[in-house]
């Protein structure tokens, strides 16, 4: 998806943001592609949102320079830079309409009347909301009010686009939806966006790259397939997902690799298989490693079912999918658990 | 090099006239004022030794201090209950009360003098009645002592207090009330333990206004009361009109001062409990003092789909519990208060319709002889012309100057901000009396007395706070993120505000302009001081009418003084009003 990845659109050269003695961000390096989805995700206080005030130019960097398309913007106004955004609150004009809101950014870069009627009825045709132009922003629903903004952002044809927690008003179906409508905008208009949130799904199924912030500064910066798979430390695999940290266990842990100092093994639930005690043996016993246990807990979740299975003093989640046939394990059940050696990760503590 | 670059983002240049005005018409005088009470260069405390050497000072001293101290205690043990009352009652009848409470706040106090004078006088409503009915022979001397003068007052200041309160009580969260009752408060116990210690914000911010303002205010006493009923107010402003010495004006005006400010930090520190609060108790008592903005707010709030939650803890929330004997007690009380308020209004508008060469209740007959009067006599209708000239200008002048300064405060550091508006509203925070020799001084520096320019800037002073007070509070409901919205989109600094802010905080720039005029139209205190005889505003010429010939036009005038207001507020209502329309549409979609 990333149309020119040698050209990078948005540049972060060590920013440093403080407020009087707190340090918001620190010493924040950072590039977004052309064309790119990058996605900023930590948990709240982390600096995601400063960094996306700093891009915005609703805030100056304390230290260091950002440059988007190649010139530094640390001294150019908001108003000045081209750019849509989506605020938290949509942030809809509540005394203009549908129309007069998408006129707005349009009317700000001195189109003339009837371009502007022809791009604002094409751009909510786009967005499926055709016949509520002449609505006020108040009549209309949070999955309306949703794409308005976004329709807003991007009827300039801004070549950037910063998106701050865009779903996080919406319940869960519609923000499933607005997901999958999302990601066919971006693959239509192209635009390199800057997407903040806390929420990890979101940022699993939009990002062509995710960047996990924490107390300022950045973790670890990967696709949405490396991050969650080898995750560099143990903080980004317990911020994306669940892991099982194998420490202290009352087992040798067995491994493929020698494991690097200063570092930790993590498996994910799901790689874990849950069997009776008797079913334990698989055949290529040289690859796995089989542990028993027993249940303390069972949590059903619809499709999956979740175990908290007692190893000596450690406790380790386990996620399995519910199929047919399975055995269901009640707590206090003896249980055997084996993974593949390969799915052992090492993350730095 | 930064810090630099900083201020200049600031922009707290916008409130440079709000406070240049300031300056030079009050905070320089007021310095000057202070120093020539103090003697200086010589600085001594002989003024301040003579003026407590005088027996005749230090009891109209007392008085005055008596007189407010009692004024707001009936204010409040009055206003507390029928605030209660209005606040407990159903969303229709409370709408209605409240706009009952708020048409006297708005109506010349002068105009409402006025019918307490012409209900109490010896002539008056009541004697005449009396003595029709035979009860009495000669008149009884209900005016002029200081029963009267408490009679006027309260009817003057009750507002002021009943406003507050009904907003600090609207403010409170009814599902606590229900939450003291399921953990097993009887209902006076979850009144006492919960309610009563949340309404005291606005206890303290009632209280506040009515005693400064009974303080400064000496129209109502000069008016009902008899010769011994003086209040220091009305020393000074008999001293300034015979003989102009100013180290003893400044002295009697600094010791009112200080009595105001003692007050003013006692009660925001005590009641107030948290450190800081003390710092924002009077803006925030300004806010609550002009509660249309409230009520609006409130309004919103009680829409049709919460309707049944409301209707449970609106049974829960009353502490009293529902007998049939309690209802019937709180609506008469009410009933009472309510005519208190109205009908010495209503008397004088029936009275002025009379037919007859004097004033009399209830007329004989129906004639428009008195607004006739009113509109041939040129210098009646001089003085209106001249009243609305100035309150069209000082609602201008302060309107653009307040909004700006508003907007700057609201974008300032939040510790400056508070003390930068705290100093905004001094001219309305501390004894009119004391503002009106400090503006005096200040326009004979700039040689401005008696000129109608020397007016529009001494009111200004007032209205100004007035307009900060009402745009201010508009500004801090506006969702900032929507101008940085505008600026995403490339709009500027000034095309933001223009297109986005402006048009938001419309209401509350136009509700200021309407009390701007209306402060002005109203003011007589500071007027007749600066006037300097050579001009009339509608005001002057009533207080000179109601000091020494009664003369029945002024009926007429007052009526047409309380018809302003009214019609201020029905203006206010439909510009509401229309701009609800879309809500309410809303509201009505979702619900289906």
């Amino acid at each position: 998806m990333v149309k020119n990845p040698v050209l990078p659109q948005i540049e972060f050269r060590s920013v440093t943001k403080t407020y009087g003695k707190i340090t918001a961000v620190r010493d924040l390096s950072l590039t977004v592609g052309c064309g790119e989805f990058l996605t900023i995700l930590g948990p709240s206080g982390s600096g995601k949102t400063t960094t996306l005030m700093l891009l915005a130019g609703f805030e100056a960097p304390t230290a260091g320079d950002i440059l988007i398309a190649g010139r530094s913007v640390a001294a150019v106004p908001s108003y000045r830079r081209d750019q849509g955004i989506v605020f938290q609150s949509y942030a809809l004009f509540p005394h203009l309409t549908v129309t007069r809101n998408l006129e707005f950014p349009l009317e700000m870069r001195g189109i003339n009347a009837a371009e502007r009627t022809t791009r604002v009825r094409r751009m909510l045709e786009r967005v499926h909301l055709g016949d509520f132009g002449g609505r006020m922003p108040s009549q209309l629903s949070g999955g309306q009010q949703q794409r308005v903004a976004l329709a807003r952002a991007l009827i300039a044809d801004p070549p950037f686009l910063l998106l701050d927690e865009p779903l996080g008003a919406l319940d869960r179906n519609l923000r499933e939806q607005m997901q999958i409508e999302m990601k066919s905008l971006h693959k239509e208009f192209g635009t390199t966006t800057v997407c903040v949130t806390h929420d990890q799904e979101e940022a699993l199924t939009l990002s062509d790259r995710i960047v996990v912030m924490r107390a300022g500064q950045i973790e670890q910066t990967d696709s949405p397939e490396a991050l969650y798979d080898r995750p560099a430390t143990c903080f980004v695999a317990k911020f994306l997902g669940e892991a099982n940290i194998l420490e202290n266990c009352n087992f040798e842990l067995e491994t493929d690799a020698a494991q690097p100092s200063g570092t930790v093994a993590m498996i994910r639930p799901e790689r874990i298989c849950i069997v009776a005690p008797d079913a334990a043996n698989r055949g290529d016993a040289d690859r796995r490693q089989s542990i028993t246990g027993t249940v303390d807990d069972m949590i059903y979740a619809g499709p999956l079912r979740k175990y908290h299975v007692r190893v000596g003093s450690s406790v380790f989640i386990v996620r399995e999918h519910v199929a047919a046939g399975q055995p269901i394990f009640r707590p206090g059940d003896g249980v055997c658990l084996d993974w593949l050696r390969s799915d052992i990760r090492f993350v730095a503590a | 090099m930064k810090i630099f670059q900083k201020l200049g983002q600031m922009p707290i240049g916008l409130t440079v006239p709000a406070f240049a005005i300031l300056l030079i018409v009050f905070g320089m005088p007021i310095i000057l004022l202070f120093l020539s009470s103090i003697n200086a260069p010589a600085f001594s405390v002989t003024n301040y030794y003579k003026f407590f050497s005088q027996p005749a000072n230090v009891r109209v001293l007392f008085q005055t201090i008596e007189v407010s101290v009692l004024a707001t205690g009936m204010c409040l043990i009055v206003g507390y209950p029928t605030a209660y009352l209005i606040v407990t009652a159903s969303k229709r009848v409370r709408l209605t009360l409240i706009a009952l409470v708020i048409i006297p706040y708005l109506t010349s106090g002068l105009a409402r003098t006025y019918a307490w004078i012409v209900i109490l006088g010896d002539r008056g409503v009541i004697n005449n009645l009396l003595l029709h009915l035979g009860v009495i022979h000669s008149p009884l001397p209900l005016i002029y002592n200081r029963t009267a003068v408490y009679i006027g007052m309260v009817h003057i200041m009750l507002p002021l207090m009943i406003l507050p309160l009904v907003s600090a009580m609207m403010g409170i969260d009814r599902s606590l009330m229900a939450a003291a009752r399921s953990m097993g408060a009887r209902p006076l116990a979850a009144f006492w333990r919960v309610f009563f210690p949340l309404s005291l914000p606005g206890v303290r911010s009632g209280s506040l206004l009515v005693f400064v303002f009974c303080l400064g205010f000496y129209i109502t006493p000069a008016a009902l009361g008899g010769l011994r009923d003086a209040m220091l107010s009305t020393f000074i402003a008999a001293q300034v009109t015979s003989s102009f010495e100013i180290s003893k004006i400044a002295t009697s005006a600094f010791i009112l001062l200080a009595i105001a400010v003692a007050v003013l930090s006692m009660l925001g520190l005590n009641l107030a409990g948290a450190q800081g609060r003390a710092a924002t108790s009077a803006p925030r008592s300004w806010v609550v003092r002009l509660p249309i903005f409230a009520m609006r707010k409130h309004y919103f709030s009680e829409f049709p789909n919460r309707y049944r939650a409301k209707l449970w803890t609106t049974q829960l929330y009353q502490a009293g519990g529902n007998s049939r004997l309690s209802n019937i007690v709180g609506a008469v009380f009410v009933l009472i208060v309510m005519v208190y308020l109205l009908s010495p209004g209503l008397i004088v508008v029936i009275m002025s319709f009379s037919a007859g060469t004097f004033l009399e209740f209830p007329p004989s007959g129906v004639s428009l002889q008195w607004y006739r009067s009113f509109f041939g006599d040129p210098s009646w209708n001089g003085a209106a012309w001249t009243s609305i000239q100035i309150g069209i200008a000082v609602a201008i002048l302060s309107t653009v100057v307040g909004t700006l300064a508003a907007y700057g405060l609201n974008r300032t550091h939040p510790r400056l901000r508070g003390f930068l508006t705290m100093t905004i509203l001094t001219p309305v925070t501390i004894p009119v009396i004391v503002v009106g020799i400090a503006t005096y001084l200040g326009l004979v520096n700039l040689g401005l007395i008696g000129s109608k320019t020397g007016i529009v800037l001494a009111q200004s002073l007032g209205a100004i706070g007035i307009v900060v007070v009402i745009v201010s509070a508009t500004l801090a409901n506006l969702d900032r993120t929507l101008e940085q919205a505008a600026k995403s989109m490339r709009a500027g600094p000034l095309q933001t505000f223009l297109r986005v802010t402006l048009p938001l905080i419309r209401p509350g720039v136009i509700g200021g302009a309407v009390f701007a005029f209306l402060h002005s139209f109203d003011e007589v205190v500071i007027t007749s001081l600066v006037s300097g005889y050579s001009i009339r505003t509608l005001p002057l010429k009533m207080w000179e009418n109601i000091r020494n010939q009664i003369d029945p036009t002024i009926a007429a005038v007052a009526s047409l003084l309380m018809l302003v207001p009214v019609l201020w507020l029905i203006v206010l209502y439909l510009m509401w009003w229309r701009a609800r329309p879309r809500d309410h549409h809303t509201l009505s979609e979702l619900a289906t």
